[in-house]
């Protein structure tokens, strides 16, 4: 996650290197270390530095990470000839190098030719079987083909190995959402939630993901993750104080006929339709009319 | 006086061929008995006078001691470096050292799923079948018995104790050969009697005050104390990690299966 410190930083020193002001290669490292994606701005002034020998010399060992990053960036920007250079320089230093072979690999997926990015992927894999990053890209070309259920049995493979890796529990949970299996979706996050408890992303994602398969112990558990996620926020989220509304108000509708026992306070319900009428205020107060209205219409339904 | 004390020092009398460094040893005495005049017939009690320690120890002792060790442990860093072989990382390793992970995050927020999840999921780690922690017993096997069943970890073992019992011994002996039979340095606080023998080694006279050691004692000092200067010049993960792998060689009945217990 970027730091918001960090975040400023890079985007003064983005205004700074766009405006003629020095500080590239510095521009070039953060990207480098914060792992953001801005690869236009990356290939224009790495190319730079990296076509003007002196600058290059200067830069001494590092010269060839940056090769890699402007490669990288080429192929982002669908600049393949300039990638093939950078690839072929690299490959000419370091040759039989697992990680020049990724580049190369991954200039076939950028072109498009799948099948010959698999074979030279699978290829890497037999000389390191245990290379993440090279299995990743093997979900990813499988993605990138809309071969979604084959993309979910290689990040499973992956996962039954290197099961402590959220970013492929986060890359799993989104592909079974988009293929609405919802219980697996919701196992997926139960395992963000567990590696990172507060990050409140993944609980308001849980808590959709729950009210959403609905049934009235999800509908309860969905409520207390909004909650979390308000708690978390400090109240500033509004799709979960919108989720604890409807919450309230299908668990309301489930529960009719029934006595009402275990009344968990319409508190929370009150106090969350309170904070969305406030928060309206301050921010769209054109729109307040309709919150109440809606509000009204909700409680007048329970 | 003076005549008696020196005729008691008579076998300890600087010859005209000895170095300058044995005469070290009788200049503070012969200096400590004129200021006090005793008798050395008759004291029996322990003397808690000052000794004047000749600064050529320092400059001839001391120093070039602590500069040696730290010389060698610098090479020895480098030797090390070149000498390191590179080892695969092996697939079951590296699963297990996931599923613990896993197991850890499972544990520490474990509040914060719902208690049907995580009673799943204790299943799934501790199932007597096939849980992927159940380790059933009489099958964990020793630590010790693994690591010597695997000819490269023992390998590496035994190159690292070679690098780390070598310079020690070397060095122990010419510390011992060079600089020894005197007063080196005085700890500045006091001890009790039964350190005379570890920390006095070289020193034949029983009535020193114990804070005053021989060159051994701040071998042994360097040895332990150098290792916060290593990890500032070499960086974190430096070979004078002499005192950490004593103890593990020692601490060798450390069982794994127990540790999440």
């Amino acid at each position: 996650m970027v730091r918001a410190e960090e975040a400023a930083r890079l985007d003064r020193l983005e205004s700074q290197v766009e405006n003629g002001g020095g500080g590239a290669e510095e521009y070039l490292c953060l990207v480098r270390k914060l792992k953001a994606r801005r690869s236009d701005k990356v290939l224009k002034h790495g190319l730079s530095i990296l076509n003007d020998p002196k600058a290059r010399s200067k830069l001494g060992g590092e010269e060839w990470t940056l090769y890699e990053q402007v490669a990288f960036a080429a192929m982002d920007c669908q600049q393949h000839d300039v990638a093939k250079d950078c690839i072929a320089i690299l490959s000419k230093e370091f040759p039989g190098s697992t990680r020049v072979g990724r580049l190369e690999g991954l200039l076939l997926e950028a072109k498009g030719a799948w099948a010959e990015a698999e074979k030279a992927y699978e290829r890497l894999l037999e000389d390191n079987p245990l290379d993440q990053l090279i299995h990743k890209r093997m979900v990813a070309i499988a993605k990138a083909q809309g071969d979604l259920s084959a993309a979910v049995n290689l990040l499973n493979k992956y996962l039954e190995i290197f099961m402590a890796d959220h970013d492929a529990w986060r890359e799993l949970a989104e592909i079974y959402m988009s293929l609405q299996m919802y219980k697996q979706a919701a196992f997926c996050y139960e395992e963000l939630i567990l590696s990172q408890p507060t990050v409140p992303p993944y609980h308001l994602a849980y808590a959709e993901v729950l009210y959403t398969i609905g049934g009235l112990e999800n509908l309860q558990t969905a409520k207390k993750y909004y909650a979390s996620t308000i708690t978390l926020t400090g109240g500033k989220n509004t799709r979960a104080l919108y989720g604890v509304c409807l919450c309230s108000i299908a668990i309301n509708q489930l529960t009719k006929g029934r006595n009402k026992e275990e009344k968990e306070g319409s508190n929370l319900q009150s106090l969350a339709a309170e904070a969305l009428q406030r928060d309206y205020k301050e921010r769209a107060p054109k729109k307040l009319p309709l919150v109440i209205s809606m509000l009204k219409n909700m409680k007048l339904n329970s | 006086f003076l005549s008696r004390g020196v005729e008691f020092l008579s076998p300890f009398l600087p010859s005209k061929g000895t170095k300058r460094w044995q005469r070290l040893q009788i200049r503070p005495l012969l200096f400590f008995l004129s200021q006090k005049g005793l008798c050395f017939g008759g004291a029996a009690a322990s003397m808690a006078e000052d000794l004047v320690l000749d600064t050529a120890i320092r400059d001839w002792v001391l120093v070039p001691l602590s500069v040696v060790m730290v010389l060698i442990g610098v090479l020895r860093y480098f030797v090390s470096k070149l000498m390191r072989s590179h080892q695969a990382p092996d697939l079951k390793v590296v699963k297990e050292g996931q599923v613990i992970l896993r197991a850890r995050n499972l544990r520490a927020a474990s509040g914060f799923i719902p208690a049907k999840s995580f009673r799943s999921r204790k299943t799934y780690f501790t199932n007597e079948e096939n849980g992927l922690l159940h380790v059933p017993k009489g099958q964990s096997q020793n630590a010790q018995a693994q690591m010597f069943s695997d000819p490269n970890l023992a390998m590496d073992m035994m190159k690292k104790n070679l690098s780390m019992i070598i310079p020690q011994t070397l060095t122990f002996a010419w510390v011992n050969f060079f600089f020894s039979g005197f007063v080196a340095a005085k700890i500045p606080f006091p001890l009790t009697q039964r350190f005379r023998g570890m920390l006095q080694n070289g020193i034949d006279l029983s009535t020193v005050d114990v804070s005053y050691v021989s060159s051994r004692s701040w071998y042994f000092l360097n040895l332990f104390g150098l290792r916060g200067l290593f990890s500032l010049i070499l960086g974190e993960e430096n070979a004078m990690d002499d005192t950490q792998r004593m103890m593990q060689m020692s601490g060798f009945g450390f069982d794994p299966s127990r540790v999440i217990a």
